[in-house]
């Protein structure tokens, strides 16, 4: 292992590392305000994945302007399942939550390869193998871009949440509902609006993958058993600790894929969810257990 | 020999002291009441006796056992139960099986289960209710459910956290009934208790706890005197009669 | 018979017989579920083509399933998630067992069970050692699912990602490998009444109240003399064992095994989750009301699609557990229930014979 290898898989990692971290980020932020883990999260992604081919197919929008696109029509379809369904349980047991997301997240799959069949699809753009070259690494042009997408997404999220009357209305919520309430602000409509940001979040995630990635109604299933890794490495509900979690798990992947090969790297991200359910499942950030 | 001993338990939560050095002993087939302000530590104590919490310093010896660090499910088996402050009854089952979970303690058998689930819902007059889900219970109905589950089990040593808390007078009544039935079964009762009522009237000695520590000890009606009891109680609402 | 009965003549001993048959709910479920048992047969011995036998031997096979995970999710409460692992590894183990080895499965099935009754163990005793509850115990389960997949998917003994066959020797009880599909309904048949007999004992005795008392209030269970651990990991163990049992059986019919079919999450679904749900989580009937209605309704669904059957399964099924969820929260044995509930009041209320 040279030094340049070592390099190159740790850019690669955090590039894809960065998708992961946008993904992430949307689910902890469910799991923070709703506390219910988003079983149908990989779905959204998916959805956006769709949302950038059909547009670039159809009406030739280069993939990265679909995101706005894929971010409305996402949000919109979390709103309305979040107000349809998930709002009739949250008080239930964990089990119907686990269930019903279960289910959504089946449906969605099935109508997706109903409608638009299990075909794998890609988007072939100029740019898809472009390099940058820079100090004998190789850049991947897309992948830089959904890289800082990412990131410019999460940052722009978390000034949303900081700086803003809706964004701290959420962080109010996912400190105490209760007391959030007692101040007079509509937990039920927070609700809908953090779901629908977490999952349109997820979706242009999904979209800034398209230019590198074949697209499969599958597709969305083994991110959002990474992001799980991720939200769970990173402390649940902790907005800091999915991106810099998302991070971590693309660059143990990037190293897993190297040594064990490309089917089995999910492995490595495996064991380390084991152990982290384990030893800390507080996460990197949170409180030592007991 | 006493039935329970508690000999200097002392629990820690972080930096706080909840319980410091607390001995107290309870003879068979006597009611001691536990009382104190908010916050004196008296759940706590309650935790550490029966199983929940590991005591960080100090021992708890009953029926000359020391049951110090044992699971709250082996202590139960050997005679100690517990009840708990806010009640927890299995709601989705009937009352007649949430008392079989208490009577299954003792034996494998169903029937016997049965049998004595059926004979402690019938001294504590629940009998008509077995067939009810527990969820439908109002929650007097409860709280009687939590003292018969806890009978069910057979115990040696009851321990009743604030099992009045809430109640109107009458169903008060009723439940001292029930607790003074208990008793002359040779059941000994360790009661935290808020209602002083209830304390003048059931407690045979009584255990004062102030910021975790013993402060008193004695019969009701001297503890009711004592000044350093008055001053504790100061600024702390409290119920009477 | 009441003198009663005897001065109003032949209606009454007619009503005290049934009476007695549904007695208590727990009781009227078994009745219930037997009855079913024995339509299904009928329906095997009246219509004995492959597609209908076909449906009715993976219905019968998806109510035994579905007990298997009810006695851990439903009467225990915990979120054993990827409950098809144990069916998975109950599969690999009976068709590993028959084509390396030779054995027959009629060992190899009990020997799925050991399997995959051990793989439980591991289960309960680590998750339980590190104290993951709930959403973690999910999530962990989870973790395992997609592991074991790719474990499998690179493992050469087991096929890897070809899979593994069945290798066909003679057709015959000895083998368990049949031309048509009749036998198969019988042994489905059997397991069921297996699973039906032992899933009652459980719910009647001591360990099925402490599983019920571990679901509603954990600590208040232990503080009513409840060993907690030891129940849970009774729990999962027999849910697993007996899941191991069934994909044993699964893979004899199906006759081909493979890592993306059986460890994965829509398979899980289908085959684990859907019946109990649709039936009632937590009621004795529940896993085959859910099964025998779901599984002839999604082929009959699938049926009237005809043409284009991509993602068909899915929608199916991820349409049930939505709508039960919603709408049907103690599924079909909730609605027969209060149905129950009311019959057994007029009775109750009536001392004349009919209200």
């Amino acid at each position: 292992m040279t030094l340049s290898i070592l390099l190159q898989l740790i850019i690669n990692g955090l590039f894809t590392g960065g998708i992961y971290a946008l993904v992430a980020v949307g689910l902890t932020l469910i799991y923070g305000v709703m506390l219910i883990l988003n079983f149908a999260h990989g779905e959204f992604l998916m959805l956006g994945m769709y949302i950038a081919f059909w547009a670039f197919t159809l009406f030739h929008i280069d993939p990265y302007l679909a995101a706005l696109l894929a971010a409305v029509l996402v949000f919109g379809l979390g709103a309305l399942i979040q107000r349809g369904l998930i709002q009739h349980v949250l008080s239930s047991h964990p089990l119907n939550q686990i269930v019903l997301l279960l289910g959504v997240s089946t449906l969605i799959t099935g109508l997706v390869q109903f409608f638009w069949s299990a075909d794998p699809r890609s988007i072939h753009v100029a740019y898809e193998t472009s390099v940058v070259v820079l100090l004998g690494l190789r850049f991947s042009i897309p992948k830089m871009v959904a890289f800082f997408g990412a990131l410019f997404i999460a940052i722009g999220l978390y000034v949303f949440l900081r700086a803003t009357k809706t964004g701290k209305a959420i962080r109010a919520v996912s400190q105490s509902r209760q007391a959030a309430l007692l101040m007079g602000i509509n937990v039920n409509w927070i609700y809908v609006l953090t779901f629908g940001i977490g999952t349109a979040v997820t979706a242009v995630g999904g979209v800034l993958l398209t230019p590198t990635y074949t697209i499969i109604p599958t597709v969305g299933q083994q991110f959002a058993v990474i992001a799980f890794v991720v939200v769970v490495l990173g402390t649940m509900g902790n907005f800091i600790g999915a991106f810099l979690g998302g991070l971590i798990i693309g660059v143990v992947e990037a190293f897993a894929g190297y040594f064990l090969g490309g089917d089995v790297k999910i492995i490595a991200s495996m064991l380390v969810f084991i152990l982290i359910l384990l030893f800390r499942p507080a996460g990197l950030l949170g409180r030592k257990p007991g | 020999m006493a039935l329970l001993t508690v000999e200097g338990i002392t629990k820690r939560f972080g930096g706080l002291l909840a319980v410091h050095d607390l001995s107290l002993s309870v003879e068979p087939g006597q009611i001691v009441a536990l009382i104190g302000p908010n916050g004196a530590g008296k759940t706590t104590a309650f935790n550490v006796i029966s199983g929940f919490y590991k005591p960080d310093a100090g021992r708890i010896v009953f029926d000359g056992r020391d049951i110090s660090g044992l699971r709250p499910d082996e202590i139960c088996k050997l005679g100690l139960t517990r009840t708990f402050q806010v009640v927890r009854p299995f709601r989705g089952i009937s009352v007649l099986d949430n008392v079989m979970v208490g009577a299954y303690a003792r034996t494998g058998d169903g029937r016997a289960a049965r049998a004595t689930a059926q004979e402690a819902l019938s001294f504590l007059g629940m009998l008509p209710m077995a067939d009810h889900l527990a969820s439908d219970l109002p929650i007097g109905g409860r709280k009687r459910l939590e003292i018969t589950r806890a009978l069910a089990t057979g115990p040696r040593l009851l321990l009743l956290d604030e099992t009045m808390a809430g109640l109107r007078p009458a169903e008060t009544d009723e439940v001292i009934r029930m607790v003074r039935k208990i008793s002359e079964r040779g059941i000994g009762i360790l009661l935290v208790e808020h209602v002083m009522r209830v304390v003048m009237s059931l407690a045979e000695r009584v255990v004062v706890l102030h910021h975790g520590e013993k402060l008193a000890e004695g019969t009701p009606e001297s503890i009711v005197q004592d000044p350093r009891v008055i001053e504790a109680y100061l600024g702390e609402a409290h119920v009477t009669g | 018979m009441s003198a009663q009965s005897q001065v109003l003549g032949v209606k009454k001993p007619a009503r005290s017989w049934l009476r007695g048959l549904l007695l208590d709910w727990e009781r009227t479920q078994l009745v219930i579920t037997f009855t079913l048992m024995l339509l299904v047969a009928v329906i095997g011995l009246l219509f004995p083509s492959p597609y209908v036998l076909g449906i009715l031997i993976l219905a019968t096979l998806y109510a035994y399933i579905g007990i298997t995970w009810n006695i851990v999710a439903g009467f225990a409460g915990q979120l054993l998630i990827a409950h098809v692992i144990f069916l998975g590894i109950g599969a690999y183990t009976t068709i590993v067992l028959n084509d390396n080895f030779g054995i027959s499965p009629w060992l190899g099935i009990p020997a799925a069970g050991l399997v995959a009754g051990l793989l439980g163990l591991l289960v309960a005793a680590v998750t339980l050692r590190y104290g993951l509850k709930a959403d973690y115990f999910a999530l962990f389960t989870i973790a395992l699912l997609v592991s074991l997949r790719t474990l499998f998917l690179k493992w050469q003994f087991v096929g890897g990602a070809l899979g593994l066959w069945l290798q066909l020797g003679n057709t015959g009880w000895g083998n368990m490998i049949f031309a048509t599909k009749g036998p198969y309904l019988i042994i489905a048949l059997a397991l069921l009444a297996f699973g039906v007999i032992v899933q009652y004992r459980i719910y009647l005795s001591k360990m099925g109240k402490y599983l019920l008392a571990i679901r509603e209030d954990e600590a208040a269970a232990a503080a009513l003399g409840v060993n907690t651990s030891l129940y849970k990991t009774l729990a999962v163990v027999t849910g697993a064992a007996m899941a191991g049992i069934g994909g044993g059986f699964y893979v004899m019919y199906v006759a081909f095994v493979e890592p993306p079919q059986v460890f994965d999450l829509g398979f899980n679904v289908e085959i684990v989750m859907a019946s109990p749900i649709i039936g009632g989580l937590g009621s004795l009937a529940g896993p085959i009301l859910g099964a025998f209605v779901n599984k002839p309704l999604a082929e009959l669904i699938r049926g009237m699609l005809a043409a284009q059957t991509s993602g068909t399964t899915l929608i199916i099924y991820g349409s049930f557990l939505v709508l039960s969820i919603m709408f049907m929260p103690r599924g079909l044995a909730g609605v027969v229930h209060s149905l129950y509930l009311r019959l057994a009041r007029r009775w109750a209320g009536d001392g004349t014979g009919g209200s």
